[in-house]
């Protein structure tokens, strides 16, 4: 709702339009004769919830240029944009010069407080009489039958939605207007994480696809209007645990600057029956409202394994939550610049239709690191670490075990851990060595790999 | 222009930086980060190294000469040019030779200074090496200093003169496209640039001397992206250095890139500041269309840049060779109502008077009566039909106590459904009120009962001789306005069609040279409908008298007024001196008690069409007006500057009436709601523009007086002409139910111009809810039975947008129309709530059907399908984007709305006309294959 002009922001004050200025002060006969005026075409309130939002709040929206394409015409289209958005500015400043209107808003304000009361209650409005009745039901049981006051913005009230009700009269004073769930809102990654490409070692071609498939597409969408295609939707990261899918995540969030929501697929997973899409779909809503955005699906296996007949209510809904996320990757709504990301460790799980091309249209393999890409992270993890002059880390590259670039952190951490037991201000090769041992004891888990020597 | 080099700029930054990071934080040194380069990189980095190392020479070992030196740098330039990594990242030999930069540079310097001494060898080296470091320099160099350009031309040079000796180099050729398409864009942006700079530094731009050496470069890079697919940037790059013209020159333009090339020249051409710069892209793409052979499309941009005289139309027929393009001309030339007659000698064996009568719109009733016909809807409507008052009962329980009581005056309840039924069945030549008796005539009188008879005129509109048949008894009534109403008639019947006898003008003049005041101001609005836009003489010559005649009486402003402003309609957009002479004259001899007369507006308005869209052509006479001593002076100034610039978009235009708007006036702020309404008609037919300012009237709603508010509505209305965009719809339908009266009525007559000819079922039933609202206020329920007439104008097979032909052609005639509903409006109460209701039928001025027929070439009607979509702007797109989208498919006759587009559904036809609209020839298409199995 950020793009609304001042004034029309909150739900009490939507009426800008209506309301000639310097008329308030005329007391009570005028208000009766204003509700005279007040009941508004049924049509425009019967309008779908989606509908609504891109109907006159479209009126506030700055156009869409074409082409996309660079070029003189999209130059001077942008121009006109910005003249016109001065013009505006400068319309505004003269006016506020004029007629200052925040003493009046500012009495207007508190009038409007006073006729709602205080404490309000919350409720939600379940069904419109006509334009000035509605039944609300609040928190506490029982439904009833209220007026809503004319200082509310109608076009805002939709059945479902949260209302103010006036302590006692209960009649609707007020519109929550920002429906998003909590959890939602969570999600989103308001400071940037710490982690950039360059705390990557190696993964190029995996930073190369991922920059191409999510954050080109919304940085320079023209470039894929040139050659003529679609860019890529989103893309699965998959691999061996710790190979650096969450942290190539990390990497993109701190690298772009479009909206950055991160979900675990574990979240998605409600307590209440219906409580999982719906997140779904608010996560969907939102992302679009912010675009552009990247969502980023952690541990995607949670909600999205292969669909098999099931009689347990609670895999149901956990499938039931996956169809959603099929419908808002590729269903029947056109989703903006919103890119997704998935990350899981377990591909050959996942059900087909939710890696199909054109939801899923990159797979980023994630393979364990190479030799030269083992250098890499341990230097990436020693570097700030103080190394005694015997440590020769190229034993531990070239070995043969299988190391993970997790694996490696681990090795270096323990390996410091070693040194401070000791009191050591250097970590000297010992301390790898026993690290590595342990670090990969404790990888092999409880296989009682003695059994087979 | 191409800003791809800052991307690049951009990226190398950003590695530069990040590398940088990596320096600081992990004390990185260069062999370090040599160890996690792969082994082909190592490889390739040893190897460039060697390369730069032989070219620089730095020892001066005599065995390398100067072919191993050339063999080196060859080597830099394949790796430059093979390497392809992602668009994500530079290229590797690019990372690699980036330290090796400045070295090469200087190496350049020193062999810079030996001149052009040297021998061959060290020519064609020190060439190769201007082109490396041109490419170099691209993402190196600094962006301002345009070092990439430099080099470039020092090359060009060094191969001229080894031309010169005789020793061509293979490279000379081709020396700019093989560097690959990011280095030719980037090159032509610093062209751009350079250019600029040289301008500043005082170069004449008008000279190819100064600019020689670049646009020469040009000259390369243009052909080479029209070849490649990049037109726009072709014609971006001429824009730059102002040699568009060049591209008449270009030969690489053929049959499949023209229309990409001609659209982004119009496209672009709305966009420019300089009404020099707007000609000149218009006239280039004019030249183009001729030089392709497709003079239909040529005569769309004549039109658009309002030449409509007789030599430039008649050199263009006679250029086309093709008869069927022919006639699709003059059907244009109908449809934008020019009155230009075709000669027999112009046109070598070509029936003229066959295009004469496709000019003259003769045959339009008959087609729109066919259409009728095939849609099926000649069944005559009542007025009741289309108020559907038995479904208004169904309101809340309060409203229906009232309903009862209800009792606006009957005259004034006739005469809405006078003017409702004379819209409903406009050009039907039949109704169920007028034409079965005279029974209706006489329940109106006075000046209800002139427009009774004026109706008859729209209903037969077009349809010159059965009209003139049934209008006649009329003519003799013995009352006067029965006679008035019928010579209105006339001129509505003949508005823009073109015919033998004449009969407007005949029947007419006696009314307009007679002393019956009444007939008078009848026989002047009707010749100024009758011949909007024809700019004739004769009917000037009879009108001018009564512009200048004097007399304080109210009734001889009237006439004044009303002659004026049918002058101006007839006149509209041709900035005559002698009808503006006559009107301005008017306007400051005038007492104050005339221009105070509520009509006195309509001369202004007059005056004001004349310059309509003629931009500067109007400064000399708002001078000439902003000297009346009277307050409607800057009304008039306001009026004459809003019509000059309709359509032009101008936002210098805009700010000025924004300012307009920031005084706080609730009394005589007249030219604040010009000024208001100039906001929509300067934004209108643009879209970035006429989508900006919605949200500019969200303000002015909010922060100014009522004036304002009142005209914010019209305003609206003026930028949805026929066209009921959702959002729009809403704000009017918001606006409908203002406290204020005015607001509420223009909102009401607004909500029936948007939706005009649509039958739009969300407007009908707005407006069905407002007419129970407003059942006890007289004023606002005429208003409300206006709009209706108006939603279904037609029976909705008409529209009264004036944009025509792919929205880029506006008509005169049909705007000037809109402008005096809209500006009576202004002043409800006092013109169309009063005695000039008669004035409504200036919209038949407006009136077009919104049909698609496709017909052969003899006219006669040639069903085909054709797909019928929301439109999709295609401009500076590559390849053949699809046109529309969400599309049926129907066979023609289809009506078409205001944002849809049309394009053929079959192979077997070919369409004469670039834009399927109105009437359209089709021809055989020779390629055609019928599939097999059928």
């Amino acid at each position: 709702m950020g793009n609304m002009p001042p004034g029309m922001g909150e739900g009490g004050s939507g009426e800008g339009g209506q309301n000639p200025p310097g008329k308030d002060g005329e007391g009570g006969e005028k208000k009766k004769k204003k509700k005279r005026f007040e009941p508004r075409p049924a049509s425009s309130n019967r309008q779908g919830r989606r509908r609504r939002r891109k109907g006159p709040s479209g009126l506030n929206k700055i156009p869409t240029v074409v082409p996309n394409s660079k070029c003189k015409l999209r130059l001077l289209k942008l121009d006109r944009v910005k003249d016109f958005l001065l013009l505006e500015a400068e319309f505004i400043r003269n006016h506020e010069v004029f007629k200052p209107h925040e003493e009046r808003d500012q009495e207007e304000r508190e009038k409007l407080e006073e006729l709602r009361g205080s404490p309000l209650a919350v409720g939600s409005l379940e069904e419109l009489i006509d334009d000035n009745h509605a039944i609300v039901s609040s928190s506490m049981g029982p439904e009833y039958y209220v007026n809503i006051l004319s200082s509310v913005n109608q076009d805002l009230l939709d059945p479902g939605s949260s209302v103010l009700l006036h302590n006692k009269t209960m009649s609707v004073v007020g519109i929550l207007t920002d429906d998003t769930d909590p959890m939602v809102s969570v999600m989103k990654v308001e400071k940037a994480p710490l982690e950039t490409y360059a705390d990557i070692g190696g993964l190029e071609d995996q930073i190369q696809e991922i920059k191409e498939a999510v954050e080109l597409p919304l940085a320079h969408p023209e470039l894929y209007e040139d050659i003529g295609i679609k860019p890529p939707k989103g893309v699965i990261l998959y691999g061996e645990p710790g190979t650096g899918k969450t942290l190539l995540a990390k990497a993109v969030a701190n690298q772009t600057s479009a909206t950055f929501l991160r979900v675990v697929g574990s979240e998605l997973i409600q307590k209440y029956l219906g409580d999982g899409p719906k997140l779904v779909r608010e996560l969907f809503r939102v992302a679009d409202d912010l675009s552009p955005t990247i969502v980023f699906i952690d541990e995607i296996d949670a909600v999205g394994s292969k669909r098999y007949e099931s009689s347990s209510g609670g895999t149901r809904e956990i499938q039931r939550t996956m169809l959603e996320l099929l419908n808002q990757l590729d269903g029947f709504d056109e989703r903006g610049d919103v890119k997704v990301i998935m990350a899981t460790n377990r591909i050959e799980s996942l059900d087909p239709a939710l890696i199909r091309p054109g939801r899923i249209d990159r797979k980023i393999e994630f393979p364990l690191p190479d030799t030269k890409t083992k250098r890499h992270i341990f230097n990436i993890h020693t570097n700030r670490m103080t190394l005694a002059d015997d440590v020769d880390l190229e034993k531990f590259v070239m070995a043969k075990d299988e190391l993970s670039g997790a694996d490696i952190k681990a090795v270096c951490t323990e390996a410091g851990m070693l040194a401070l037991r000791e009191r050591r201000m250097k970590v000297c090769q010992e301390d790898f060595v026993k690290a590595k041992e342990k670090a990969l004891y404790r990888k092999k888990g409880n296989i009682p790999e003695g059994l087979y020597l | 222009m191409a800003p791809k080099d800052k991307q690049e700029v951009e990226v190398t930054a950003g590695a530069d930086k990040k590398k940088d990071d990596a320096k600081n934080k992990k004390k990185k040194t260069e062999e370090e980060l040599a160890d996690t380069m792969s082994d082909e990189d190592k490889e390739l980095k040893e190897r460039l190294d060697t390369c730069v190392n032989t070219v620089m020479n730095k020892d001066n070992e005599d065995k390398v000469t100067a072919q191993i030196r050339l063999n080196a740098l060859d080597v830099i330039v394949t790796e430059l040019r093979t390497a392809t990594a992602s668009m994500t990242s530079v290229p590797k030999p690019l990372k690699f030779l980036r330290p090796h930069f400045a070295s090469l540079t200087e190496l350049y310097t020193v062999v810079e200074k030996d001149g052009d001494g040297i021998d061959v060898k060290m020519l064609e080296l020190r060439a190769r090496l201007a082109d490396v470091l041109a490419v170099l320099a691209m993402t190196m160099g600094k962006p301002e200093e345009r070092e990439s350009l430099k080099f470039k031309l020092k090359g060009k040079k060094d191969y001229d003169s080894l031309e010169s000796k005789g020793a061509q180099s293979k490279f000379a050729e081709d020396n700019l496209g093989s560097w690959g398409h990011e280095f030719v864009r980037s090159l032509a942006g610093e062209i751009g640039q350079e250019y600029n700079q040289r301008v500043i530094d005082g170069a004449d731009p008008d000279q190819d001397e100064p600019f020689k050496d670049i646009l020469q470069m040009v000259d390369v890079i243009v052909p080479f992206h029209v070849t490649h697919n990049a037109e726009a940037e072709a014609v971006d790059l001429l824009i730059e250095v102002q040699r568009l013209k060049n591209l008449l020159r270009l030969e690489s333009i053929d049959e499949n890139n023209f229309q990409r090339i001609c659209l982004y020249l119009i496209k672009t051409a709305d966009f420019m500041s300089d009404p020099d710069d707007l000609t000149e892209m218009l006239e280039t793409a004019y030249e183009i269309f001729r030089k392709q052979g497709q003079q239909f499309d040529a005569l769309r941009v004549a039109l658009r840049m309002n030449r409509t005289d007789k030599e430039t139309i008649t050199e263009l027929l006679a250029e086309c060779k093709d008869p069927l393009m022919r006639k699709q001309m003059a059907i244009l030339l109908g449809r934008h109502r020019v009155n230009h007659e075709v000669e027999d000698d112009d046109i070598e064996g070509e029936d003229a008077e066959l295009l004469n009568e496709l000019i003259g719109n003769e045959k339009l009733s008959e087609q729109f009566l066919k259409l009728a016909q095939d849609l099926d809807v000649m069944d005559p409507k009542t007025p009741e039909d289309i108020y559907k008052s038995h479904l208004a009962e169904t309101g809340g329980f309060s409203r229906r106590r009232d309903t009862g009581s209800a009792n606006i005056d009957s005259a004034r309840a006739n005469l809405a459904s006078t003017f409702v039924n004379a819209l409903v069945n406009t050009g039907f030549g039949q109704d169920k009120l007028m034409t079965p008796d005279n029974e209706w005539l006489y329940k109106n009188k006075d000046h209800g009962m002139m427009s009774a008879a004026a109706s008859l005129g729209s209903i037969l509109l077009w349809n010159v001789e059965e009209g003139l048949t049934q209008i006649d008894k009329f003519l003799y009534s013995t009352e006067d306005y029965v006679k008035a109403g019928a010579a209105l008639a006339v001129g509505i019947l003949s508005s823009g069609i073109r015919n033998d006898a004449d009969p407007a003008f005949a029947l007419l003049s006696e009314h307009v040279e007679g002393d019956v005041h009444i007939m008078k101001c009848a026989a002047c609005t009707g010749l100024g409908i009758a011949y909007a836009g024809t700019a004739r003489e004769d009917v000037m010559e009879m009108l001018v008298p009564i512009v200048e005649q004097s007399g304080s009486s109210p009734t001889t402003m009237l006439e004044v007024s009303l002659a004026g402003l049918a002058l101006g309609m007839i006149f509209v957009g041709k900035c005559d001196d002698s009808v503006g002479g006559t009107i301005v004259q008017r306007l400051m001899e005038a007492s104050d008690e005339e221009l105070d007369h509520s009509h006195a507006r309509y001369l202004c308005l007059g005056l004001a069409l004349l310059f309509l869209g003629q931009m500067e052509k109007a400064e000399a006479m708002i001078e000439a007006i902003r000297t009346i001593e009277h307050k409607i002076s800057k009304y008039a100034a306001l009026l004459l500057e809003t019509c000059a610039y309709t359509g032009s978009g101008n936002v210098l235009k805009v700010q000025e009436m924004m300012h307009q708007c920031t005084e706080h006036l609730t009394e005589d702020a007249e030219h604040q709601m010009a000024a208001v309404i100039g906001i929509g008609l300067i934004t209108m037919g643009e879209d970035v523009g006429s989508e900006m300012v919605l949200r500019t009237f969200d303000h002015l709603l909010h922060y100014c007086e009522l004036p304002i508010k009142r005209a914010v509505p019209l305003s609206l209305a003026v930028l949805n002409i026929s066209n009921p965009d959702f959002a729009v719809i809403d704000q009017l339908s918001r606006l409908s139910h203002d406290p204020d009266a005015e607001i509420s009525q223009n909102a009401i007559m607004a909500l029936g111009i948007v939706s005009a000819g649509t039958n739009n079922s969300r407007v009908a039933g707005l407006l069905r809810q407002l007419s129970e609202f407003y059942s006890k206020e007289a004023g606002h329920v005429f208003c409300v039975r206006i709009a209706q007439g108006l939603l279904h104008m037609g029976k909705g097979l008409l529209t009264i947008n004036p944009f025509h032909s792919d929205k880029m052609l506006l008509n005169g005639p049909a705007l000037g129309g809109m402008l005096v509903l809209i500006n009576s409006c202004l002043d409800l109460k006092n013109t169309l709530l009063d005695k000039s209701h008669y004035l409504l039928f200036y919209l038949t001025c407006a009136m077009n059907p919104r049909m698609l027929i496709t017909v052969d070439e003899d006219i006669n009607w040639r069903p085909v399908t054709v797909r019928v979509g929301q439109a999709v702007e295609t401009v500076g797109q590559a390849g053949k984007p699809k046109r529309i989208t969400g599309f049926q498919t129907h066979t023609t006759p289809v009506l078409i709305q205001a944002a849809e587009r049309a394009e053929l559904g079959t192979e077997e036809v070919l369409s004469i006309s670039s834009t399927l609209e109105g009437i359209v020839i089709i021809k055989d298409n020779p390629d055609y294959e019928q599939e097999e199995g059928k």
